[in-house]
């Protein structure tokens, strides 16, 4: 009876009791492909050394088998594959946010110590004072290039075999057959003309030739010249001495320092255990202004929450009466302004606030009042224009997910209710509002940690000014503590300092998992919700 | 087990930026922004067909340009040039990033403005191209002659100015160091002061001395006097000149085409002097850098030193650019009044610093002229505070 | 409710209590719609106005012309046209994906009791909400060791930064999910666990008919985020012809000081089109069209 109303699926596995199990044929071949790609992987991974990769590699399958296989975890074959990407593009930025917040990662330490050394002994300085010579190419079969050199002196050299020496002590022999001066051969190599030369240019690069104890190597692709290096590292110093001035420059802490205070220009990456923290908990140049914007990042983003919930849930609510003229038509245009970029609709916010010329000021608040309202230059209205602009951004959201969730209110609850007489207001009091808090109190709270964090709209709209005059870092009045601290951190002294950034980043995390987790436990958001029948 | 897989992910990090470095042999990758490229396309084009090599432009954001190098080169997915603006050299060099240039003999055909500025101590890291600064545009049919001196804009502005109609004398973008600093510049004002060696010295900081609070009282009172309103950005004032509201502004080449295609008639002239001494604007000099992670760095070499400083590659780059050329053969053959305007302002300009140190200078500058405008704070103590600020960050961060 | 409980008489005189509601509710409507649609009529404004201006012009523009869109699609420089489908297909993919893994996992957190059912849940938020500002160079690498080994995923490839957004399609989705899935009474299951259905089966075939509308809210929310998605879409692409529409628009914007808004108007313009019919196509299924609690 119920048999033949079912699926596909259940076709299929009535074929089972024919005596094949169909799922189980289908498991083992899906997971005998993922275990063969992965040993095949391993050895791919295996062959370029890639051990880490490796590792994570058979782990990640490891899991993968043992969660699919194994009915002791069912439940999380369903959460799996969320997770996976979860995991990889999320949880792995996280965990590399921290490592960078105990790093020194940042402007002039952006390359690791390896690199830099590499970067300086691999410098080789034109000797300007000794003579640059022409060069003419010469190509062998075999591949191999030589060179005859001329000197503005004309002294002539021949470079080949990785050595230059004069040419009459050369072995081979410049041979110049159209007599034009310009010799086709030298010994056992034919001209190269310089066309070519450019597609071999780059190993021709790193060509040099010994001559007298010094290296002459290409300058441009027709001219030698001597080059010495500048930098050479001490292993066991541990430091960097400039061949030139005989100066040493030590490996400390990120940079290259001498005794006398000075440093290489470049520098490199290196961790500095819990220097960040520190500095942000204790230096006052970040201490100082903390409360202030603290209260208000707070405040920006309970109110905003606030008011994107009541004009979003306002507008689902009316839309919802079936009875309403236009309702689909309405829905659309209100999600308009959700759907065109916040870069362009926050500047043009910006335009018509705009105390002198914008239209705000001049077709309605001057009128009515006979003041214009400095919206940008006072500290209060700044935030009140932000505090409009986060409303007009944010309540297309509240009011779509609150449509969903209405959808999701027994329609005999209201009925039951207008049975007993009640009106609109009272019906919506008692029992759509608690019952879409119920399903939005997660939404409202991810909506606070949001704005609490919402740089962007601060940034676009007001860059976080007016600025607080005589504080010790430059602050605005409308900073929220992720515009502030990272403003600090990227314009810090010498620029970029991601180190300092990484640290904020989790310390405004750890700020913001805290209320969160309060406004969990007291919302009780977490228990078992109670079926209805 | 999560926590050990995060563990070797993170190590991972590291290990791949240690990995091997380089860009493809044998081909050329230039990073340019949507302005640069086609033009660089081109002469790419006639040095492929030449020597076989292929030259691939890649188009970025010029704001992305710097940041995304520091991503990219070192884990091997770097360009072999790139084309940017000369106040990159602080971070790109101390990031290791970019190579320095040999121009082989060819120094003394640039502007040496555009050579000192993209030179780091003894090396030059760029070869420059195009010079651009700020000066004043105006408005033929409000304004016939462009004012040579302060009182003489101050004198036409007044004419122009009538709060009535909306109409005003003069705007410059606010709050905008970058607009602000040739009137702060020319009573003595500077950003770092210079060692005797040439370098910046970053704890000598000039924005709060007489001349810097000059320039902020002459603008101060233009506000007064009704010429200028205040808390116009840079976008604004654009739309406001081309709709004739405005008779003269502080702007650059960048608006141009657009006042052109707005059908005004505009013309560009120095900032005004003040007191006798010329306003001397920020000099930005744009041109093209080498990475230290190509592999190629002969062939791109070559490439700059043969094709690129070369009459016709730099006028093509000019006219594609609206800026005037840093190679003084290409700049012989410009007609252009404006343009020509621009490179006088720019020689006589001050480069804008580039040192790293420079990143802590604009957000304390900026809040001080926005007290200053707002007229919250006096200029000396608004500045005071602002030159406290930047000393602090800078001392901070030894 | 109709008055009916008056006398005919006064009937005719009063308006009836329906019409008065329709009519306020109305009114606040359009005073809501106002508000929201005034800024975008000058985003309308500017994409008409030749002079690449924003907000300085007149709401109705002195030389109304079609010239923006015109520059818009000269394709040489700025293929609009591939933008424009490159964002589609990545939108599209990576949320209808999204939601797919979005009920598995509200299934389980709804329906399942496991031990760390609540703090898993409470993770997957709280994950969310980590500052992800530093999160680009993790990324860039991530997807550059994939690419590396698997062509189509890694660095410049759509392949690559869908997967990217599949990474976001947890999180608060699966509250929303969670607790809408909350909401369907389990009779419906134990009758179809008596006949012998999977787990898997009881969700697709039970519960996600019922569960349309938030899942639709999942949907059409993932779509506009991954849609106007800026920020990693820039990191990962390069190639001119692949890039989406936000970071291919970035071109009208960033020359610094000769920002070309028309023409990014004109393209925020198009870019919304879509966004909105594909609203308007699945609006209907924002409603259940079933009496909950009288299934059968």
């Amino acid at each position: 009876m119920g048999r033949s109303e079912t699926g596909w699926l259940q076709r299929l596995v009535s074929l089972g009791d024919a005596g094949l199990n169909l799922t189980i044929i289908f498991k083992i071949i899906v997971f005998g492909l993922i275990n063969a790609l992965t040993l095949w992987s391993v050895t791919v991974l295996g062959a370029e050394r890639q051990y880490p990769l490796i590792v994570a590699l058979v782990a990640g399958i490891a899991l993968f088998d043992y969660v699919y296989l194994s009915d002791r975890v069912y439940p999380v074959r369903f959460i799996f594959p969320g997770a996976f990407f979860m995991v990889l593009m999320v949880v792995f930025p996280i965990g590399y946010t921290i490592y960078v917040s105990f790093t020194n990662y940042g402007t002039g330490h952006i390359l690791p110590k390896e690199m830099v050394i590499e970067q300086y002994t691999g410098r080789l300085a034109l000797s300007k004072d000794l003579p640059t010579y022409k060069a003419q190419i010469f190509k062998n079969p075999a591949g191999d290039f030589a060179f005859l050199l001329t000197a503005a002196t004309g002294e002539k050299l021949v470079a080949a075999d990785s050595k230059a020496s004069p040419l009459s002590q050369s072995h081979l022999k410049p041979a110049d057959f159209d007599g034009d001066g310009v010799p086709e051969q030298l010994g056992h190599y034919t001209q190269e003309s310089v066309l070519n030369v450019f597609s071999a240019l780059t190993t021709l690069q790193n060509l040099t030739f010994e001559y007298e104890g010094k290296i002459l190597k290409l300058r441009t692709p027709t001219e030698f010249g001597f080059y010495t290096p500048k930098y050479e590292y001490d292993a066991t110093l541990d430091a960097l001495r400039d061949l030139e001035t005989g100066a040493v420059y030590f490996a400390k802490d990120g940079n290259f320092t001498s005794i006398t205070g000075e440093s290489l220009d470049i520098g490199y990456q290196t961790t500095v255990g819990w220097r960040n923290f520190k500095k942000l908990l204790t230096d006052r140049r970040y201490s100082a202004p903390f409360i202030q914007v603290f209260l208000w990042t707070f405040s920006f983003a309970f109110l905003s929450v606030i008011e994107t919930l009541g004009l979003g849930l306002l507008v689902a609510v009316l839309l919802n009466d079936p009875t309403l003229k236009l309702r689909r038509l309405y829905r659309v245009l209100m999600v308009i302004p959700y759907a065109i970029p916040a870069f362009i609709t926050c500047l043009v916010w910006r335009g018509l606030l705009n105390t002198e010329v914008g239209i705000i000021n001049n077709a309605i608040i001057l009128p009515l009042f006979g003041k214009a309202i400095p919206w940008f230059q006072d500290p209060f209205w700044a935030k009140v224009a932000l505090l409009v602009v986060n409303l007009w951004l944010g309540f297309p959201y509240m009011m779509l997910i609150c449509s969903g969730a209405l959808q999701s209110i027994p329609g005999e609850l209201y009925e039951a209710s207008m049975v007993d007489g009640a009106n609109g207001w009272y019906r919506f009091r008692r029992i759509t509002l608690p019952l879409l808090l119920s399903q939005l109190t997660p939404l409202l709270i991810s909506s606070f940690a949001f704005n609490f964090n919402n740089f962007n709209v601060i940034y676009l709209v007001t860059r976080g000014r007016p600025a607080i005059p005589g504080s010790i870092t430059p602050t605005g009045a409308t900073d929220i503590l992720i515009s502030y601290t990272y403003r600090m951190a990227f314009e810090g002294g010498a620029g970029g300092d991601y180190g300092l950034a990484a640290a904020v980043s989790l310390l405004i995390f750890i700020i913001v998992s805290i209320i969160t987790f309060i406004n969990f436990k007291s919302s009780r958001a977490l228990e078992e919700v109670p079926q209805y029948e | 087990m999560k926590r050990y897989l995060l563990l070797i992910l993170c190590l991972l990090c590291v290990l791949t930026i240690s990995g091997a470095y380089a860009s493809e042999e044998g081909k050329l990758l230039i990073w340019a922004d949507d302005t640069r490229s086609p033009i660089i396309k081109e002469v790419a084009k006639d040095f492929t067909d030449k020597y076989q090599i292929t030259v691939q432009v890649q188009e970025l954001n010029f704001g992305d340009l710097r940041d995304q190098l520091g991503i990219a080169a070192p884990s091997g997915n770097g360009p072999d040039i790139l084309i940017g603006a000369h106040d990159w050299l602080g971070q790109l060099v101390v990031n290791g990033l970019i190579e320095p240039i040999d121009l082989g003999g060819k120094e003394k055909d640039f502007a040496p403005v555009a050579l000192s500025a993209f030179s780091w101590g003894k090396n030059l890291y760029g070869v420059p191209y195009a010079l651009e600064s700020i000066g004043l545009i105006y408005n033929k049919k409000l304004v016939r002659k462009a004012p040579e001196t302060w009182e003489n804009l101050v004198a036409s502005g007044k004419k122009v100015a009538d709060q009535s109609k909306r109409q005003w004398g003069f705007v410059l973008p606010q709050p905008d160091p970058y607009h602000t600093f040739p009137l702060m510049a020319a009573g003595g004002g500077y950003v770092f002061g210079e060692n005797p060696d040439g370098t910046l010295n970053p704890l000598d900081i000039g924005l709060n001395n007489k001349g810097a609070v000059q320039g902020m009282q002459v603008l101060l009172d233009l506000v007064t006097d009704g010429i200028m309103p205040t808390g116009i950005d840079a976008n604004t004032m654009a739309t406001l000149f081309k709709e004739g509201k405005v008779a003269m502004i502080i702007s650059g080449p960048w608006y141009f085409q657009d006042f052109r295609a707005a059908g005004l008639d505009f013309g560009f002239a120095a900032i005004p002097k003040i007191k006798g001494k010329p306003s001397r604007p920020f000099t930005g000099v744009q041109g093209f850098m080498i990475s230290s992670f190509s592999k190629n760095k002969l062939l791109a070499q070559a490439f700059l030193n043969e094709f690129i400083v070369t009459e016709q590659a730099m006028y093509a780059l000019y006219e594609k650019g609206d800026r005037p050329p840093a190679y003084l053969p290409a700049l012989k053959k410009v007609k252009d009044k404006d343009i020509l305007g621009i490179y006088d302002s720019a020689s006589a300009g001050v480069p804008m610093p580039s040192i790293p140190e420079m990143a802590s200078v604009w957000s304390a500058w900026t809040n001080a002229l926005e007290v200053i405008l707002n007229g919250t704070q006096q200029p000396q103590e608004a500045l005071d505070v602002a030159v406290g600020q930047i000393k602090t960050a800078i001392e901070q961060a030894k | 409710m109709n008055k009916s409980f008056q006398g005919p008489g006064e009937r005719v005189r009063t308006i009836s209590r329906q019409t008065w509601d329709q009519i306020w509710k109305q009114v606040v409507i359009w005073v809501i719609l106002i508000f929201a649609l005034y800024p975008v009529c000058w985003v309308i404004s500017a994409a008409f106005d030749p002079a690449n201006t924003i907000v300085g012009q007149r709401l109705i523009p002195k030389h109304a012309s079609v010239l923006n869109f015109v520059r818009l699609f000269d394709h040489e420089l700025h293929p609009f046209v591939s933008w424009f489908f490159n964002t589609f297909k990545v939108a599209l993919t990576s949320s209808f994906i999204g939601v797919c893994l979005t009920s598995l996992a509200g299934y389980a957190f709804s329906r399942m009791r496991f031990r760390g059912r609540k703090t898993g849940l409470f993770a997957i938020l709280l994950i969310q909400i980590f500052p992800q500002m530093l999160a680009l160079v993790a990324i860039y690498l991530i997807i550059f060791w994939i690419g590396h080994y698997i062509p189509g995923f890694g660095l410049d490839t759509h392949g690559g930064l869908t997967l990217v957004y599949l990474g976001g399609a947890m999180g608060v989705n699966v509250w929303m999910v969670k607790s809408y899935f909350d909401t369907i009474p389990y009779s419906l299951e134990e009758s179809a666990k008596i006949d012998g259905a999977t787990p898997l089966q009881m969700l697709v075939k039970i519960i996600l008919p019922l569960a349309r509308p938030i899942l639709v809210v999942v949907f059409f929310l993932q779509f506009i985020a991954n849609y106007s998605e800026y920020v990693l879409a820039r990191v990962l692409l390069a190639t001119n012809e692949k890039l989406t529409m936000a970071v291919g628009l970035q071109v009208f914007t960033q020359d610094q000081f000769a920002q070309r808004w028309g023409v990014f108007s004109a393209a925020a313009l198009i870019g919304a089109i879509p966004v909105l019919l594909l609203f308007w196509l699945l609006q209907n299924q924002l409603v259940t069209g079933l009496t909950r609690g009288s299934i059968k």
